[in-house]
């Protein structure tokens, strides 16, 4: 009994040896929900963190109604300057009374002119530490990365928020770590980022009241971005890369006064790899049914014959769509969407021949985009609403 | 003198004399057989008084038996039926003009209106019978005496479970007699195969144990244990049925009942029928059951009472409350003292930004709030009814509303307190409730010592243990440890009836089938007969 008694004194009290080491209470912890890292000086980076203020929301020991107490702050930016990531995360520690915690951290926005010059050094931080989640989006700014941060937006609380849900809609790329690290370690060596901007706020609005946005998409050759893309050539880009989602597709067909607008309901995207006669070509296969939304022309798209002039013209629409975006990107020589991958995958042997000129033969390769589109849906009416019978074209 | 050496014993017992073991072993029970009753009606009367001494509720009333033999009742006041005595012994035997019959044991035995007569020539037979509330007739020339069945005594009458309650199925509850408790499980099981042995327990108490079960259902060697371990108890007074739970338990040092208590007889005969037995105790509406699993803790006797598709919703709801009423709160401290990424932001930013005042770090929050919620529990159990309801009140003003106000604790650790105080009183049997209860403390000592890893330690410790328990030979994790696949209908979710083809198998292979297979309404066949 006394044996038995002493084990289990034994055992009791050997949780309370560790002295607990690694807790930490969350009132200690500085939640980083989103981080900017800018190129300032020669060799020096600014490294932003936008740290939530628990207090700005808390509830507790207020009686007052409002939950959102005072000026609606609800994070806080504090930056400083390092030789590398880890330089000025230590010294910016000195400056934030509770330690920075990466585990909620879901942004990171890269400065336009530290993404022109690398940022292969400042990813491998990210990577390493166990942290930072490999699922957090990234982006690169226009400008400055900072400001990113320090805007107040209204809607939502802080603008990493924002710009993660801005990024769930799939109106732009959505990128996250692990993809971007799988692009850069990838064969093609290319990337691609979504670009943020801010929204200058609206009148009545306080300055900093505008929010981060996603305007198009930042081309990356290895790891230094060498261009960008327009949001019309980032649509592109996403039938390319089979995220498509919801938007919206306008368009004129032919012989008719006004345009037609379309949604994409589903969206099958293949891409085909050939090699025919020693000429690399690409074939595009994407069958696509769309909704229409707006219809300001006269055509009657129940009728079969304006319906196949209506697809025929959504179509081509998505054709052109395609082919400027692969333009652009074959002219950056930037294989961003893994082509070589898929070649690597049908044709390897071929492959491995091309493999150091790649880029060469990407940028001269042939294009062929097989689009079948059809209109399924048509909306609550069939005649354009507000229209006379003898108005409609019913052919 | 068998009865002064009796007194004698008793009294050093009550002493509390060093030699408890000698003592023991000279007790009440083994003076039984040695001394029988004397031939000198006089001698009789005066041990009997004198074993008596100073017992002002038992009377001894002299008087002639038909004018002629000197005879003495000997009764409790208060234990036997006055008026009955009155009507049927005293007024019959006491009438002078009759002639008296001869012999006299002979219209004793057979010529008296009374339900039931036993001769006793053992000076101990005499003295159960009268504290038992039959009277004993003594008279002069008679070397026997007589009990009478005429006990009849003040008792509760049965009402509505308190402890178990229930929206459908029976209302009726065990009280605190043990023959009307027998009678309650003969009302529902009417076959002669129902069997109740009978005994004693307790030097002092005298109270009386009895074990039920059904011939040709019930493991006979399972009876037998269930006997040798009651007839081991050596103890000076049984008042709950819980001192007999502790005797005969297969593993002492557990948290978890072996053996489990109900006060519905609709149980107690759900448990027969299942070859378990019964273990009724006098002075206690709880009933024990054994052997039991884990899993009979878990069922409710409602499982059964309405669609099985609602038992086993209502089933697996408790299940998920089990584990919550465990495992919450610990939860709640490991992932916010040392997992704060397992949480999705916004939840980790509210709970972050709730806690912000609070002065203490999560584990001690938690501990006291579940220190506090238990404390109020008891109290609330304790209290008289009129406090009752006013003390709730402060309570949950106190806790939930003014200390969050105040900042001193975190509206999600109110949140997770209450959950997990709902929680155990899901269980439907409150022992079980408590057991896990109780295990909550280590598990979060645990969790705000080495996280979510020192959960897994404990929940692995608890399995183990749960897996190495036995309740009377019977895996105490049957039928999911050993895997009896058949069983499992009962444990995964509750079977329709017409599904419930088999028994549990507790030990004997012997009589598994409880019903005629396939009996499954089905309008077709039916129709195919006709």
């Amino acid at each position: 009994m006394k044996h038995v008694l002493l084990l289990l004194v034994i055992c009791g009290t050997t949780p309370f040896l560790s002295g607990c080491w690694d807790r930490i209470e969350i009132t200690d912890l500085a939640i980083v929900t989103a981080a900017a890292i800018d190129k300032k000086g020669n060799n020096q980076i600014e490294l932003s963190v936008q740290v939530f203020i628990p207090s700005s929301i808390s509830s507790g020991g207020g009686q007052g109604g409002s939950s959102q107490g005072g000026s609606g702050v609800t994070t806080m930016v504090r930056n400083e300057k390092g030789s590398n990531i880890s330089d000025a995360l230590s010294k910016l520690q000195s400056k934030l009374p509770r330690k920075v915690f990466w585990g909620h951290c879901k942004v990171f926005v890269f400065g336009e002119k530290l993404a022109k010059e690398g940022i292969q050094e400042q990813l491998d931080f990210l990577l390493r530490h166990p942290q930072p989640r490999e699922k957090a989006n990234v982006y690169v700014s226009k400008g400055e990365a900072k400001p990113i941060l320090e805007s107040l937006p209204p809607l939502e609380n802080y603008s990493g928020e924002v710009l993660r849900e801005l990024s769930d809609l799939h109106i732009g790329m959505l990128v996250t770590m692990q993809d971007l690290d799988e692009m850069l370690t990838g064969t093609p060596r290319a990337a691609a980022l979504p670009i943020v901007k801010i929204l200058p706020p609206a009148k009545g609005q306080t300055k900093l009241q505008g929010i981060p946005y996603i305007v198009g998409t930042a081309v990356f050759k290895k790891d230094k971005m060498t261009g960008t893309m327009t949001e019309k050539e980032t649509r592109g880009l996403l039938w390319l890369r089979d995220e498509v989602e919801s938007y919206t597709v306008t368009f004129q067909p032919k012989g008719v006064k006004g345009k037609i607008s379309l949604s994409p309901v589903s969206a099958k995207v293949k891409i085909i790899p050939q090699i025919i006669n020693d000429k690399w070509k690409l074939l595009v296969k994407i069958s696509t049914d769309g909704a229409v939304i707006q219809n300001g022309t006269n055509l009657n798209l129940s009728n079969p014959k304006s319906l196949k002039a209506a697809e025929r013209a959504y179509q081509k629409d998505i054709e052109n769509r395609i082919r400027m975006a692969f333009l652009h990107i074959q002219h950056k020589k930037s294989d961003i969407l893994g082509l070589g991958k898929d070649f690597y995958r049908k044709y390897p042997k071929q492959f491995n021949k091309v493999d150091n000129h790649w880029d060469e033969i990407f940028a001269e390769m042939e294009v062929e985009v097989d689009v079948v589109a059809h209109i399924r849906r048509q909306g609550y009416i069939n005649k354009p609403a507000g229209l006379s019978e003898n108005e409609v074209k019913d052919k | 003198m068998g009865g002064f050496s009796l007194i004698r014993n008793v009294g050093k017992l009550l002493r509390k004399t060093k030699e408890k073991k000698s003592l023991m072993q000279n007790d009440y029970l083994d003076s039984k057989p040695s001394d029988s009753l004397d031939v000198n009606f006089n001698q009789n009367v005066e041990t009997l008084r004198s074993v008596y001494d100073n017992c002002s509720d038992v009377m001894f009333r002299s008087f002639l038996l038909f004018g002629k033999t000197r005879a003495m009742l000997i009764y409790i006041a208060g234990l036997s039926d006055i008026e009955a005595i009155e009507q049927y012994v005293l007024s019959p035997l006491m009438q002078e003009s009759s002639k008296e019959p001869q012999p006299l044991n002979e219209f004793i035995e057979h010529k008296m209106p009374v339900p039931k007569v036993v001769k006793v020539n053992m000076l101990a037979d005499c003295i159960e019978s009268i504290s038992s509330g039959n009277p004993i007739l003594l008279y002069e020339g008679g070397s026997d005496g007589f009990s009478l069945g005429l006990s009849k005594w003040e008792k509760r009458a049965i009402e509505e479970p308190v402890a178990e309650g229930g929206v459908r199925g029976s209302r009726e509850g065990f009280i605190e007699s043990l023959e009307v408790n027998t009678s309650q499980l003969r009302r529902i099981i009417k076959s002669p195969a129902l069997k109740i042995q009978s005994m004693k327990i307790g030097t002092l108490t005298r109270t009386n144990v009895s074990i039920a079960y059904i011939d040709g259902l019930a493991d006979k060697t399972l009876i037998e244990e269930i006997t040798t371990r009651l007839e081991r108890i050596k103890i000076d007074g049984i008042l709950e049925s819980e001192y007999i739970e502790e005797m005969i338990e297969d593993n002492p040092f557990s948290p978890f009942p072996q053996i489990m208590s109900t006060e519905r007889p609709d149980v107690a005969c759900a448990s027969l029928l299942e070859g378990r037995a019964v273990i009724l105790v006098e002075g206690t509406p709880f009933t024990l059951i054994a052997p039991i699993s884990f899993f009979s803790l878990i069922q409710s006797q409602e499982d059964y009472a309405q669609r099985f598709m609602a038992g086993t919703f209502i089933r697996w709801l408790r299940y998920f409350f089990m584990g919550l009423s465990l495992l919450l709160p610990s939860l709640y401290v490991a992932i916010l003292t040392f997992h704060h990424e397992a949480v999705p932001t916004a939840l980790l930013l509210s709970v972050a930004a709730s806690r912000e005042s609070v002065p203490f770090p999560a584990i001690v929050e938690a501990l006291a709030m579940e220190i506090t919620f238990e404390a109020l529990r008891e109290a609330g159990v304790r209290l008289p009814k009129q406090v009752g309801s006013a003390v709730s009140i402060v309570g949950a003003l106190v806790i939930g509303q003014a200390s969050v106000q105040a900042g001193l604790v975190s509206a999600p650790m109110v949140i997770v307190v209450a959950i997990t105080g709902i929680a155990s009183f899901m269980m439907p049997r409150y022992i079980a409730g408590i057991a896990f209860r109780m295990l909550r403390f280590p598990m979060m000592l645990l969790a705000g010592t080495l996280g979510l890893l020192g959960i897994m330690m404990g929940i692995i410790a608890i399995v183990i243990h749960l897996c190495s328990l036995r309740s009377f030979g019977v895996p105490y994790l049957a039928p999911l440890a050993p895997l009896k696949g058949k069983e499992l209908k009962d444990v995964l979710w509750r079977a329709p009836w017409w599904m419930m083809d088999t028994r549990p198998r507790l030990s004997g292979d012997s009589n598994v089938y409880r019903q005629a297979p396939e009996q499954s309404p089905n309008p077709k066949r039916g129709s195919e007969t006709e």
